[in-house]
């Protein structure tokens, strides 16, 4: 356990750590873009440089740590040098950040306007480079703002393993690019390299010219995509920028999908399915109840609902493991006594989705079937003779499956053709609308929050469950 | 590149066992002293026969301008413009071959025998301005030295 001491502080570190790494626990921030806390040291763009008492400078991201050093992070002379790193990193860089997608949350920007405000003291032309390469199906390139930090290399040869990333030439016509032999467009896990790429090279084709970054907010979720839950964040315009006039369906739609840095679940990545949630939310909704495909109020298919369940005589429910944890109890609860309940697997794998791999992604692509089969057991869904009435809860259930004679409660969020053919058809909200916690498989519990508001309407499950048993308890 | 690989083999006794890696330069430089340059071809038997990604192949070769990706002249004149050579005239003696041969750097003559080509600092500071024929080295370069040497070269 040597003692170092950081700008005056006396620290015990351990004997594999660098300064860095002693540093960031410690508090004292040195600004860094090549290295990444899940990534190798390649000390490349030499913006951490720190001062050691006797030694001069040197780069604290792969410097190790010896006893008794005097390490500063913000003497004189590292301010001057730090300046002059900024000088040679943007020396061909194009400063078009009035037109670029990360501005905002760009590093270099960051740390322009912290640490230099200074202009080019450059007199030489720019070197000009490629600008929206075609990266991949999903992402674009900008070689003129790349700084090449090789984060983006890395990423691919030491996380996703797709291997698809690499530089060409040398000096300052290096540019990143991919190869053919491994497409970055079957890489599942591509579009973290533009999370991690501290400035604004690559970008999302999904996201580009979208929005600026500071008209949205980030609420907290889970992604529904796979059993590993991991937690993102979803960003969606904030409500002091609502759009008046031009396309009012971007003030309810889910602008982008970013990690949720959670080192129990998934580190700071997800998989690109989670990026596309906004396809799985976005689809058209159902959001009148109905009677066998007609629109009545929400009063009237309660009733006929409550009706049909005082009536049964053997009632079966399949219970959705999209439901939260506090749906699927409320309903355990409520109801689990009313219905004979059965998990059902709302989705399944889609053709040419990756199945299953040793990073994040899982075979079960449904968000809560932990949970769901704690209460509800692992029965896959049977119909006994005499079944008179089947709830069902959620989608991804052939109807041609239920028994022909009993009449059907659906609880669904999205529109569908089965909506119509229930006896009575409830329209419920989906994640984005409400809070709640999923339990992932490996018994991890994430919580997530509303970003909209649901339609009138559109009910929350939790609620229609409890309006379902209130006189089911009473007449059982 | 097949019949290299008995040679590679023998490369590859000279690492440990994964630094597959390291033997693509060794490799390139073989196949292309016996190919005259490396084709796309010998990139993918490559990076199969060391189980390297292509990219890996891919930036060692455009990192050093000494690999070839075409087809080049009988002779090839690699003319040093860094520093010392440029201070000494080397534009000038540039200037006088490109206009005997007709060519700029970079191509080829169209006969196939000469390629001209530009590099930077070969060592020979000393000896400045210089240029490389093929594998020797040609040094206090002048234009009658030029014109003998072309002579020679037929
Ligand atoms: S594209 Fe971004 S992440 Fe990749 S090397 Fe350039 S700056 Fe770094
Ligand atoms: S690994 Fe699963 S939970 Fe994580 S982002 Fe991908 S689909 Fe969503
Ligand atoms: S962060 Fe240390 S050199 Fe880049
Ligand atoms: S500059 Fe020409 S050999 Fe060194």
């Amino acid at each position: 356990m040597p003692e170092i001491f950081i700008n005056g502080q006396a620290i015990e570190a351990r004997d594999d750590q660098t300064v860095m790494a002693v540093a960031r626990e410690h508090g004292h921030f040195i600004p860094y873009f090549c290295w990444h806390p899940q990534l190798s040291v390649v000390g490349n763009c030499r913006m951490c440089l720190v001062e050691v008492e006797g030694r001069g400078l040197d780069i604290a991201c792969n410097m190790p740590v010896a006893k008794g050093m005097k390490v500063f992070t913000n003497s004189e002379e590292v301010q001057a040098h730090r300046k002059a790193m900024l000088q040679f990193i943007t020396l061909n860089h194009p400063v078009d950040c009035g037109i670029c997608d990360k501005a905002g949350e760009c590093t270099l920007q960051d740390y322009h306007y912290q640490y230099s405000g200074q202009r080019s003291l450059s007199h030489d032309q720019k070197v000009r480079s490629t600008k929206f390469y075609n990266l991949s199906n999903r992402i674009l390139l900008d070689n003129e703002r790349c700084i090449l930090c090789l984060r983006c290399t890395r990423f691919t040869h030491e996380v996703s393993k797709s291997m698809a990333l690499g530089v060409e030439r040398r000096g300052d016509t290096s540019n990143i690019r991919p190869v053919e032999d491994r497409p970055l467009s079957e890489d599942p896990y591509s579009d973290n390299i533009i999370d991690i790429c501290p400035v604004g090279a690559l970008l999302s084709r999904q996201f580009l010219h979208k929005s600026r970054v500071w008209f949205l907010q980030p609420t907290p979720s889970v992604c529904p995509g796979c059993a590993r839950g991991c937690t993102v964040q979803l960003w969606h315009r904030k409500p002091e920028w609502k759009l008046k006039a031009l396309d009012q369906r971007q003030n309810e739609s889910i602008a982008r999908v970013t990690p949720l840095d959670n080192p129990a679940v998934n580190g700071p990545w997800i998989c690109n399915k989670g990026r596309d949630l906004a396809q799985v939310f976005e689809r058209v909704r159902a959001d009148e109840p109905m009677l066998k495909g007609r629109p009545v109020t929400v009063p009237a298919a309660l009733d006929e609902a409550r009706r049909l369940i005082g009536a049964a005589r053997h009632a079966v429910a399949l219970v959705s493991n999209w439901g939260s944890n506090e749906e699927l109890e409320t309903f355990k609860d409520k109801l689990g006594e009313v219905f004979h309940c059965f998990v059902k697997e709302d989705w399944q794998p889609q053709p040419g989705e990756r199945l299953e791999d040793d990073l994040l992604i899982r075979a079960d692509k449904n968000p809560n079937t932990t949970r769901a089969r704690e209460l509800f057991g692992h029965a896959e869904p049977g119909f006994k003779d005499g079944t008179d009435l089947v709830l069902v809860w959620g989608e991804g259930f052939d109807f041609a499956r239920l028994p022909s004679r009993a009449r059907i409660i659906f609880l669904n969020s999205y529109l569908q053709p089965e909506n119509g053919h229930a006896d009575v058809f409830l329209p419920v909200s989906i994640q984005t609308e409400r809070h709640g916690h999923y339990t992932n498989f490996q018994g991890t519990v994430s919580a997530f929050e509303p970003c909209f508001e649901p339609k009138p309407g559109v009910l929350h499950a939790e609620d229609l469950i409890r309006a379902l048993a209130a006189p089911a308890r009473g007449h059982p | 590149m097949k019949h290299l690989v008995p040679e590679f083999e023998k490369f590859r006794e000279r690492f440990p066992a994964g630094f597959e890696s390291s033997l693509v330069l060794p490799c390139l430089r073989r196949i292309q002293e016996d190919r005259g340059y490396v084709a796309n071809s010998d990139i993918e038997e490559l990076a199969v026969f060391l189980g390297v990604p292509q990219i890996q192949i891919e930036e060692v070769l455009s990192f050093y301008t000494q690999f070839r990706r075409k087809p080049i002249g009988r002779w090839h004149l690699q003319f040093c413009h860094n520093v010392s050579c440029s201070m000494n005239g080397a534009e000038n003696v540039l200037a006088h071959v490109e206009q005997k041969l007709g060519i700029k750097p970079g191509q080829t003559t169209p006969d196939g025998r000469y390629t001209l080509s530009t590099v930077e600092c070969l060592g020979s500071c000393g000896t400045a301005p210089m240029m490389m024929v093929n594998d020797g080295y040609h040094e206090n370069l002048t234009f009658t030295k030029l014109d003998e040497l072309l002579e020679g070269l037929k």
